[in-house]
């Protein structure tokens, strides 16, 4: 960190224009959610200009995954704030949303235009239909990696019948979820450690 | 007056949805919906949004954020909604970053992802059927209707595409751009 404070404001300056740019890169070409830009961000940051080791790149985008919120702001936020501090980290963070807040305010102004009639009304009508089965082709595919035990299965299937069939609230369902499989993890320490 | 106060509500809705958001965009999609329809957003506009979410580069939260919040509150709900849903990350990180090293060796939170991780399977399947019953049928279907006349209280022809996309995605991994491209087509020619 006492590195980071005797360098010149220019030299920092030129820091966060980097920050900026690579995340703003990498929030304008990467389609289909955050998880996809992390190769893209990582050879910017450790191959191209050098900010951070590989090691450490690693270490946040995992960790970026157990904090809440958007993905890839949070590994944004790790890398800018690692690097040069609050500043670093607005200055990532604000990379890499730009472009998605400025392209779809211009889709959702756009969509506003397309006619309610005739061809149109069905390919929207049918493109709905198509949208809502790639939602639950998300939930598949998320299930492929996130559903390896009895256990979770069970949770999964809980938290389905607790949002359709009791109106639960989301935070509610997630902190509920989150507290069994603490419990659970606790369960099987304990008998590991019986065992052993 | 009541811009200022959509748009507070708005920041705070979306400051909420970020900050249980664990696991990403998808994950975030049931509350994304409750909170929406909170602001009088339809099942019709949400599946919308999933479908500009696949041309749209970026988070997909980030999108949700500034689609939902323009829908309730123009410019500046699109603005506030985004601000909402980013802001628990920059609070999260800043204070993560000062506790680091007793964050990583906590064994809480890697016990309490590995039950919200399977629960958020569960949140979207649930957020893609209520989608879906929106969307293929009828307004104004109930249980009794649907009983009464089941033939009458859905589209065959959007449940066929709900279900050949489906298949087609989930189990021969066709490119989801390429089946929204195909439906919207098929629905120009017979829903006309």
């Amino acid at each position: 960190m006492e590195q980071k404070v005797q360098k010149t404001s220019a030299t920092q300056r030129g820091t966060l224009q980097a920050l900026f740019v690579i995340f703003f890169k990498a929030g304008t070409f990467t389609f289909a959610g955050g998880l996809a830009m992390l190769p893209v961000i990582e050879k910017d940051i450790v191959d191209k200009y050098a900010l951070l080791d590989k090691e450490t790149f690693l270490e946040y985008a995992t960790l970026a995954q157990t904090i809440p919120g958007v993905i890839a702001l949070n590994c944004a936020a790790f890398v800018g704030q690692r690097v040069a501090g609050v500043k670093g980290m607005l200055a990532a963070g604000l990379g890499s949303t730009l472009s998605a807040f400025v392209l779809m305010l211009l889709a959702t102004i756009a969509i506003q235009f397309i006619p309610q009639t005739g061809p149109f009304m069905g390919a929207m009508q049918c493109i709905r239909a198509a949208s809502s089965a790639l939602i639950l082709s998300a939930a598949f595919s998320l299930g492929r990696h996130n559903l390896k035990s009895a256990f979770s299965i069970l949770l999964m299937l809980a938290a389905l019948s607790l949002v359709l069939l009791f109106q639960i609230s989301a935070p509610i369902v997630i902190l509920l979820t989150g507290c069994a499989g603490y419990a659970y993890q606790r369960i099987l320490l304990q008998k590991r450690g019986d065992a052993a | 007056m009541t811009v200022w106060i959509a748009c507070l509500n708005l920041l705070f809705s979306f400051f909420k949805i970020g900050l249980f958001g664990f696991g990403g965009g998808y994950a975030m999609m049931s509350m994304i919906m409750t909170e929406s329809m909170g602001f009088g957003v339809t099942v019709q506009q949400l599946a919308d949004l999933n479908a500009l979410d696949m041309v749209v580069p970026g988070p997909i939260a980030i999108n949700a954020a500034t689609y939902v919040g323009y829908l309730a509150g123009g410019f500046w709900g699109a603005f506030a909604g985004t601000l909402g849903v980013m802001l628990p990350s920059f609070i999260l990180i800043a204070l993560v970053m000062r506790f680091l090293n007793a964050y990583k060796q906590n064994r809480i939170m890697s016990g309490f992802l590995s039950g919200v991780k399977p629960g958020a399977v569960g949140l979207i399947a649930a957020a893609a059927l209520t989608i879906a019953v929106g969307i293929l049928f009828v307004p104004g279907t109930t249980w009794q209707t649907f009983w009464a006349d089941p033939f009458h209280s859905f589209s065959f022809l959007l449940t066929g595409v709900f279900i050949i996309t489906a298949v087609l995605n989930i189990r021969f991994r066709v490119n989801p751009i390429l089946l929204t491209v195909i439906a919207g087509i098929v629905g120009a020619i017979w829903l006309r």
